[in-house]
């Protein structure tokens, strides 16, 4: 229990320094970006409007403290203001639209590259020196330090622009009415498959040197020995004896490469024109709309807490020694 | 000479060793290619040579830009800066990282908790979102600033391992005989703790030069650079806003992208090694066959009665 009070008093200071950091970042920045705003709008946008932006990002009058306090205010009632790009639409509904298709992206994504990374980890390093060991980390390391944008780029040339297999933009055929018929469904499937397969690249290599690392250091215990002397079958020690315990400080590592997928997030869903939080958040600085930016960063610092809550929970039923 | 440690350990570290071998001269390559830019390409970067998006040929071996510069000449001036960005950013971090680490590790107690627990937000933080937010409200940012940001937001990981090593070596003997014997807390740290960290200090710089080149790339792909600088990155975001792969003119992305792609492989093939040195686990290669021959030649001997 006291493992899970710990942690959330950590995300409760790492949420608050995010919302500070929001909070600072526009009184730091030389001129004021409210003005800025109200020139980008090109007098779209009223009076009152401006003065709300003002309240939005925090400069009513008044003191510094009164100032935060009511940006926190805004921030924990979920009243960020309106945008400005779909100006009057409020920065939290458009928001709302855009999650689903992010979490999916890179909820899919991530399970498909842990579940894949890990096997060919597993079994690279059970092996080791056979085929999969001596040419998978090296090829990896190739793909894992193309830029994510070109990789995008190239395969969307390739597949969606050239050969047509697949579709040029889109979250799913507007044509049809978002429900849970057949229709629906794989057209949403049909539209997801080259970004996924795009994050996939992107991400699936630091899973398996992780996973490969980590066996090879358990793979030298006794108890592996001691389970080899058994005589248990390889398949029972690769899994139970030595996976299992080589996964603990993979779980670890999941907080730096959750802020990868995010981060690959953003450009691949700017490639295929994917409607989720990345490419609004490129939009957005397109079109200098600084309130729904510092919401799009706050949802993904959101996104990667949670992910790292589930990591933690993970870690809970792998390591029996925490839960006392 | 050719007993000197460090020829030696070089032997050592590249005999049977491809990864580091080719590793270590495709960076080479690169980098003397990018220093000595203007002494190989003939045309100046930012010079109209030719029509626009004229396909490779044997005048222009990379073809043109849209705006008719030359891309050979261009992706050698571009790397200087991008090089430089991601060296840059590569000594910040791992400036931060050992100070944070070692401190954290070595002093232990309050301190170690103050920093760690600083760490653990940094590193918590999505480093990439965090970059584009401060680029965007910066307006367009020069490659100094870019390296400068990257260098000051991705120190928490290597803080991390460094801490967790400097732990381990911290309750060695020969410390506690340095400190026994009244040597003083900065010797320690810097004569007995520091080179035994040394291989994970480089494994993690040229994790971050990896990860700076991208992270570069990436900011100036979404045009948060300043598109008046030639790198890699402003090559890839011009390249973009004209569309050069639906037009047909695949060389305007697919060089620049290929160049990080090469140098960043590089590093990653050099840095596998590294980590190799830091954990003789680690290492593949062909003498693991070799001692699984002999194991299975020793066992068919014990088997035979």
């Amino acid at each position: 229990m006291n493992f899970v009070v710990r942690r959330f008093s950590f995300y409760f200071i790492a949420i608050m320094v995010a919302i500070t950091f929001n909070f600072v970042i526009p009184r730091l920045m030389p001129g004021d970006p409210v003005d800025a705003l109200f020139a980008a709008a090109q007098g779209r946008m009223p009076l009152e409007t401006l003065q709300a932006y003002k309240e939005m990002l925090g400069f009513v009058d008044g003191p510094m403290w009164v100032q935060y306090l009511k940006y926190i205010k805004s921030i924990f009632t979920w009243d960020l203001g309106p945008t400005i790009m779909l100006y009057p639409l409020p920065v939290t509904e458009l928001l709302a639209v855009k999650v689903p298709w992010t979490v999916g992206l890179a909820g899919m994504s991530t399970v498909i590259s842990i579940f894949i990374g890990l096997i060919i980890g597993t079994y690279a390093s059970y092996h080791r020196g056979g085929f999969v060991d001596r040419f998978m980390p090296g090829f990896w390391a190739f793909v894992g330090a193309m830029p994510q944008p070109v990789t995008a780029l190239f395969i969307f040339f390739i597949l969606a622009l050239s050969w047509k297999w697949f579709p040029l933009s889109y979250g799913a055929n507007p044509d049809l009415d978002p429900g849970l018929t057949w229709e629906y469904v794989s057209s949403v499937l049909h539209h997801a498959v080259l970004p996924i397969s795009c994050m996939i690249l992107g991400g699936i290599g630091a899973w398996i040197f992780n996973m490969r690392n980590a066996m090879i250091n358990v793979l030298g215990e006794d108890y592996i020995t001691m389970a080899k002397a058994k005589g248990l079958s390889h398949g029972r020690i690769m899994t139970h004896y030595a996976a299992r315990n080589a996964l603990l400080p993979v779980v670890t590592a999941v907080s730096m490469q959750i802020g990868f997928v995010m981060a690959g997030a953003i450009f691949i869903e700017t490639v295929f024109n994917y409607p989720g939080v990345g490419l609004l958040l490129f939009k957005a600085l397109g079109s200098r709309d600084y309130p729904t930016m510092q919401a799009c960063f706050l949802l993904i610092v959101v996104f990667v807490l949670v992910a790292n809550f589930i990591a933690d929970l993970l870690y809970l039923w792998l390591d029996p020694r925490l839960r006392t | 000479m050719l007993s000197h440690p460090v020829i030696k350990f070089l032997r050592r570290f590249y005999r049977g060793n491809t990864a580091a071998i080719l590793g270590s001269l495709i960076v080479v390559t690169v980098i003397i290619m990018s220093v000595s830019a203007s002494l190989i390409a003939e045309n100046e970067p930012n010079k109209r040579v030719a029509r626009g998006h004229q396909p490779p040929s044997a005048e222009l071996w990379l073809g043109s830009t849209r705006s008719g510069k030359d891309v050979f000449s261009q992706v050698l001036h571009g790397g200087k800066i991008s090089l430089l960005v991601a060296f840059g950013a590569a000594v910040i971090t791992t400036v931060i990282a050992v100070v944070v680490g070692v401190s954290a590790g070595y002093f232990g107690g309050r301190v170690d908790e103050i920093l760690m627990s600083i760490t653990n937000i940094v590193l918590v933080f999505p480093q990439l979102p965090l970059l584009i937010i401060l680029a965007a409200f910066l307006g367009q940012v020069g490659p100094l600033i870019i390296a400068l940001i990257i260098g000051l937001s991705s120190w928490a990981w290597g803080a991390r391992v460094i801490r967790s090593q400097t732990m381990t070596i911290r309750n060695k003997e020969f410390i506690l005989a340095a400190e026994v014997m009244g040597e003083s807390k900065w010797r320690i740290i810097f004569v007995e703790i520091l080179p035994n960290l040394i291989s994970i200090v480089v494994g993690g710089a040229m994790g971050t030069c990896i990860y700076a080149l991208m992270a570069e790339a990436g900011l100036e792909f979404l045009g948060l650079g300043d598109p008046t600088i030639i790198t890699w990155g402003t090559m890839l975001f011009w390249a973009q806003s004209n569309a050069a792969f639906i037009v047909g003119a695949w060389w305007d992305m697919v060089v620049p992208g290929a160049a990080i792609a090469i140098f960043g492989g590089g590093l990653a093939l050099l840095n596998m090694s590294i980590d190799q040195i830091s954990n003789p686990k680690l290492k593949t290669g062909s003498y693991i066959k070799t001692w699984r021959r002999m194991k299975a030649e020793v066992e068919a001997q014990r088997l035979q009665p």
